[in-house]
């Protein structure tokens, strides 16, 4: 009884079965007993149509008279009473086929995307002084040490203490090479190891860490309405009770002046009602949307809301950051200078005062001494350097030249300013200067050219670093502006003089300095794998990798995305006003009714997948 | 407080939209919010937890019999 209820309810059974009596209705009625064939129409109906009537009732009760169910019902059983048998149940019997497609298709869509996302294991295993104990990864403290062998993922962020391996990160970056690792290596949650087996220690509880925050943007993104969803979302608002308006004029008014038949008229406003619901179109964007984040997510780029497509498909000015966006970013100490101090001694103290930092700059610098002294306290200066307190009433400054300027150190000791220099001074004496260099990014060149040739009008890069070093940055990877020396105020000024004179202007940065361009740009792009949480936290776009052809990728994907919306907005008002205008001219008929309802939903939903596939470059 | 719960069963984004809305005038429930595409429902609510539960199934069973709401 149970197995047959089941079947009763499941939706291709009931289209089978419902298809069989509709069929065995059309001979009847051709041949011998119209009433034979009524009453095999009306199980018909009743099997196709239940749980639309059902809903049709909740819809009464709830005073919604425009609830598409009980519309459809109205259509349904309007076209039986006017002596339409076979168009009655045709509606319900194509409303059920074409409403099974279209959970298909979003169910398929949905289980694509969330296949992207399926990145993280909920569990950890957990080393204890009693052996290995398997956790809930939510439970895991900070600070313990998980173990994750060959064929498992990376449950929480945290650094390897031993063990070596290479771990697959594509499912966090789109990397395809896999990384070696070993200890002191960051792993982030959602890396897959390979081979060998690994202990590490957690840095963050399993919600901070990185699969869960890339979860989280995700599944936030679509609730920042882009201008096309706000759109069709007004507008829909707008056309069911105007289209449901027209249809009971057209069944009144053309009877009264003896027009057209009663039975004509009420038959063409029944079409208008199957009409009238706007499914097709409240689904056509933000599916389209739905793809596009979804699509993109698996490349490793993470956009923020479906508002972002629009204005990254637009843009045409680009304006970069120099340090660890378009170099690097992973300095190395080439040179060390010391002014009356030991060499050693003097990387010490540039360590101790860098320590609470994680720029770039002070990773490289707390690598290189392995006598780090935690300070007192710590003044961090953006775009300038550090202050650090030592010890008691001692204070240590580490940065760039107008740092030392600032402080007014003494700097007659030097003979040039050279490049990419870090200085360093006890309370106003220079004792010693940290020579720093930087690469830039392999592919920088290559992606800058493609940015161009997708119409990119103007690319600047702005920096806090000296006019040369910009220059040569600027030249060497074809970027056609270059404005050096910035604080971030300046920066931010820039940025904002470059925005003004532009559509839509993205800004890629990632350090601490970059949050408030990041913010302001129309697109602000935040490099991840070496970018900041705030940085993170203020764009719109994440790129996982630090790789920079993502962003032409980025502006390709917007492009498909929104034309995809576009498509499927125009699809979806074009074919039903077809029919509205075919139905008013008396040529237009239920069954085309539904399938410019449920048809077209399904239509826009297997377009919008198109946007899950990556756009040819 | 806010709540997250996975809904499934919708038909459509017109219908989530409008199943968010009534679920948004039940009394002590400020705000509820359905991401149709992710299945989700957030909702911002001075009622305990049970007792948000249970108003909210009651609304989406009265819209329809096939929604499910899951904590």
């Amino acid at each position: 009884m149970k197995r047959l209820l089941k079947l009763f309810k499941s939706d291709i059974a009931r289209i089978v079965v419902a298809l069989i009596f509709f069929i065995s209705a059309l001979i009847l009625e051709q041949s011998i007993s119209p009433y034979g064939a009524l009453a095999l129409y009306i199980a018909a109906l009743l099997i196709s149509g239940w749980s639309v009537f059902f809903d049709a009732v909740r819809g009464i009760i709830r005073h919604d008279l425009l609830d598409e169910k009980f519309l459809m019902s109205i259509a349904s059983i309007g076209a039986m009473i006017v002596g339409e048998w076979h168009e009655g149940v045709a509606v319900m019997l194509f409303f059920l086929v074409g409403e099974t497609f279209e959970h298909h298709a979003v169910r398929k869509s949905r289980a694509s995307i969330r296949a992207l996302m399926d990145i993280c294991p909920d569990e950890a295993c957990v080393l204890t002084d009693g052996g290995e104990e398997v956790m809930d990864a939510e439970d895991v403290e900070i600070g313990s040490t998980i173990v994750i062998r060959p064929g498992e993922r990376v449950p929480i962020d945290s650094v390897v203490i031993s063990g070596s391996a290479d771990v697959d990160t594509s499912s966090m970056t789109g990397e395809p090479l896999p990384v070696a690792v070993s200890v002191g290596s960051e792993l982030s949650s959602g890396f897959i190891v390979t081979n060998g087996l690994l202990h590490a220690k957690t840095v963050r509880v399993s919600g901070d860490s990185a699969a869960a925050r890339i979860l989280a943007l995700v599944e936030n993104a679509n609730e920042s309405k882009s201008r096309e969803e706000s759109f069709i979302t007004k507008f829909s608002r707008y056309y069911t009770p105007a289209v449901v308006i027209i249809a009971l004029l057209v069944a009144i008014i053309p009877p009264i002046f003896n027009l057209r038949s009663l039975t004509d008229s009420i038959y063409t406003a029944l079409t208008f009602l199957v009409i009238s619901c706007p499914c097709a179109l409240v689904i056509s964007v933000p599916m389209a949307f739905f793809g596009g984040i979804g699509g993109a997510a698996s490349r490793g780029i993470l956009f923020k809301g479906g508002n972002v497509f629009s204005a990254t498909a637009r843009c045409d000015t680009v304006a970069l950051d120099k340090t660890g966006t378009l170099t690097n970013g992973k300095f190395t100490v080439k040179e060390v200078i010391p002014f009356g101090i030991e060499r050693e001694q003097l990387l010490s103290l540039a360590a101790s005062c860098e320590y609470a930092s994680n720029h770039p700059i002070a990773e490289c610098i707390k690598s290189a001494s392995d006598n780090i002294i935690p300070p007192i306290s710590v003044r961090e200066q953006a775009g300038y350097g550090v202050i650090a307190e030592i010890s008691e009433g001692y204070s240590c400054a580490v940065g760039n030249i107008k740092l030392m300027e600032k402080l007014s150190v003494d700097l007659s000791k030097l003979s040039v300013a050279p490049e990419g220099a870090l200085y360093v001074a006890l309370e106003d004496k220079l004792a010693g200067i940290i020579i720093l260099s930087d690469k830039i990014k392999s592919e920088a060149e290559s992606a800058i050219c493609s940015l161009h040739r997708l119409g990119v009008k103007r690319t600047a890069v702005l920096s806090g670093d000296r006019e040369e070093n910009v220059s040569r940055v600027a030249d060497t990877v074809g970027i056609r502006e270059a404005y050096a020396s910035l604080t971030p105020e300046q920066k931010y000024k820039k940025l904002e003089e470059l925005i003004s004179g532009s559509k839509s202007t993205m800004y890629i940065g990632d350090g601490i300095n970059d949050s408030p361009s990041l913010a302001r740009a129309d697109v602000g792009v935040a490099m991840g794998s070496v970018g900041q949480d705030s940085a993170i936290e203020a764009a719109d776009i994440v790129i996982m990798t630090d790789n920079l052809s993502k962003l032409s990728e980025a502006i390709l994907i917007s492009r498909k995305t929104i034309n995809i919306s576009w498509q499927n907005i125009i699809f979806a008002l074009g074919v039903k006003g077809l029919i509205l205008i075919l139905g008013l001219l008396g040529y237009a008929n239920m069954w085309l009714a539904v399938f410019a309802d449920v048809g077209v939903a399904v239509l826009a939903i297997l377009n919008s997948m198109r946007a899950l596939r990556a756009p040819k470059q | 407080m806010k709540i997250k719960y996975t809904i499934t069963g919708l038909d459509c984004p017109n219908c989530a939209a409008k199943l968010a809305g009534q679920m948004s005038s039940i009394e002590g429930v400020d705000s509820a919010k359905i991401n149709f595409l992710t299945e989700k429902l957030t909702v911002e609510t001075t009622l305990a937890e049970s007792e948000a539960y249970d108003a909210l199934s009651k609304a989406a069973k009265a819209f329809s019999r096939d929604i499910v709401i899951e904590k």
